[in-house]
């Protein structure tokens, strides 16, 4: 009996591995792409006055988006305060106390369903919610959007990351005679600290970047903002007018806020990996 | 077997006969009282039944084995001593357990106190996410309020009890986890005893480590039994023999035979014990 010759699992092996390698670089190139793009049209206009000054009318000099650069990291402190401190509550629920509830299998559907939600969605039901109620568009309506798109991704981080905590490690802090909630909070949540950061910056970053929820809430304003009952300058929804204006210098402010979120997003990201990393050396 | 006397109003009348056989072998052998007197323990993990009838003594200051095939309820009949059971909704356990003649299956009972009491080892060390001075003062603060002089001492006295204060005591900042597989185990140890329990549970507490390792939490048990009353559960008959004063022999959750390690190991009365020991099943 003769085995079969080689040459032909040979050429299907290498051009299965040619086809997978350019499926997975794909998304490599796509990134790189809108990176380098970004990065040349966006970085002349990243200059003193960007980050200085208010914005001007068309055509005149000068003009830079400090307060949408302000606004936008107002609304994502603010939406971050509302949504972790529930998320991580609700995460606990999830993961430590609630693997048999029908309250739980609920809360986690539902986490999963909101998780999936178009954002433009939330920013309709927070306009319903505090826009018409209260009278007018406001940065306390945005931040309240982006904190409900980011609190299902905290709690399920947050869960996900509780799951993970090994069971003996719970079953010898309870048998040194901790009641379950110092249990929780001083040991299985130290044990995963670095994934729960994790998850909230990964959740910071997403929302940093939304533009439809706040259409509907917070709006846009070309001033300094003085309340949070007012509408909130912002990057987001700067980029979205100024891109499609027909202004040369307001398409360029575009480009630098669009490098300026990006970069953003991208060092959240690996500050996220690199916070992550460090749990498992 | 060795009768132990339940010092305990609630020891039913089938104890009487070997409360008398203890009033006799008691003045011979005054350590051997009952720490922990099982009666009748049944336990179910959800419907299945995994203990039939445990009854069994753990004697005072000695060490007590518990031998057996795997999945015969070595395990879950020690961690029905401390209650840990309960962190999972559908495990449950009927019959009486006493400590000290108090029975700890009823819901009167106080558990941070069981278990600061009854400690526990488990087979895989479980250091906690800190440092290794924390993770031996965390069950020191949970207890007792204590000054920090207090409570460096205390840590220190445990760390040397458990034969490890000379290879950590320049690291004692360190994280508890970068210790080897023994130290963590070792570290384990002395986060039981800092808290001044009566009963060390020990489950398997050598079968994730090496030999030497091994051999070092042997001689560890040695001289904790003066101390404390330790049972301690193994898939290991040698460690059995060697570390034990009293055996019992667990199949299919019963409680298959009960008495000193020397008989056990000599001159089993029961053929199925006899043959697990010479190694014909198991």
């Amino acid at each position: 009996m003769k085995p079969r010759p080689a040459t032909g699992r040979r050429i299907l092996n290498l051009l299965v591995n040619v086809v997978a390698s350019l499926a997975a670089s794909s998304g490599i190139i796509v990134l790189l792409w809108i990176t380098i793009i970004l990065a040349y049209k966006g970085i002349p206009a990243l200059n003193l006055d960007f980050f200085l000054n208010l914005p001007t009318p068309p055509m005149i000099p000068g003009g830079g988006l400090a307060n949408a650069i302000l606004g936008t990291l107002l609304l994502t402190v603010l939406a971050t305060v509302f949504a972790v401190p529930i998320g991580l509550l609700a995460g606990i629920c999830l993961g430590e106390f609630g693997q048999q509830s029908k309250l739980a299998d609920l809360c986690r559907f539902a986490a999963n369903v909101l998780t999936g939600m178009p954002s433009i969605i939330v920013g309709i039901f927070v306009y319903g919610l505090l826009v018409l109620t209260m009278g007018n568009f406001s940065g306390l309506a945005g931040a309240v959007a982006l904190a409900i798109i980011m609190l299902p991704v905290v709690a399920r981080t947050t869960e996900d990351m509780l799951r993970l905590v090994p069971d003996p490690l719970r079953e010898s802090a309870l048998a040194m005679g901790a009641p379950r909630w110092k249990v929780t909070l001083l040991i299985v949540f130290r044990a995963a600290r670095s994934g729960i950061i994790t998850g909230v910056l990964l959740g910071v970053a997403r929302v940093s970047g939304e533009t439809a929820p706040l259409l509907f809430t917070a709006l846009n304003s070309p001033y300094m903002m003085s309340s949070l009952l007012q509408p909130m300058p912002n990057l987001t929804v700067t980029i979205f007018n100024y891109a499609m204006s027909p202004y040369e210098d307001w398409q360029r402010l575009a480009w630098g806020a669009s490098l300026l979120i990006t970069a953003g997003v991208l060092v959240l990201n690996i500050l996220a990996r690199f916070i992550f990393g460090e749990r498992k050396s | 077997m060795t009768a132990i006397r339940p010092q305990t109003k609630n020891a039913e009348p089938s104890l009487i006969k070997s409360a008398e056989i203890a009033e006799v072998i008691g003045k011979q052998q005054p350590h051997t009282e009952a720490k922990i007197l099982t009666r009748h323990l049944n336990f179910f993990y959800g419907e299945h039944q995994a203990l039939f009838d445990n009854n069994l003594e753990i004697a005072t200051n000695r060490v007590t084995a518990i031998i057996g095939p795997s999945g015969c309820g070595k395990s879950t009949h020690i961690r029905v001593y401390n209650r840990i059971f309960e962190l999972y909704g559908d495990q449950r356990a009927t019959g009486e357990v006493f400590l000290d003649g108090q029975n700890i299956l009823t819901p009167e009972t106080d558990l941070l106190e069981l278990r600061r009491r009854v400690g526990m080892i488990f087979q895989k060390p479980t250091p906690f996410p800190m440092s290794i001075y924390e993770n031996i003062a965390f069950g020191l603060k949970l207890h007792y309020r204590l000054s920090k002089s207090e409570i460096a001492d205390r840590v220190e006295d445990a760390l040397r009890k458990a034969a490890i204060w000379e290879e950590v005591k320049d690291v004692l900042h360190k994280p508890g986890t970068a210790l080897s597989g023994g130290q963590q185990q070792r570290l384990c140890i002395a986060r039981a005893i800092v808290v001044a329990p009566e009963v060390l549970l020990m489950d398997e507490p050598c079968s994730a480590i090496d030999p030497i390792a091994t051999n070092k939490i042997e001689e560890l048990i040695h001289e904790l039994k003066s101390s404390y009353t330790i049972a301690i559960v193994t898939h290991n008959m040698q460690q059995a023999a060697r570390v034990s004063d009293y055996t019992a022999f667990f199949f299919e959750g019963k409680i298959i035979e009960f008495g000193t390690t020397k008989q056990i190991f000599t001159n089993p009365t029961n053929k199925q014990t006899e043959e697990y020991i010479t190694g014909r099943f198991g």
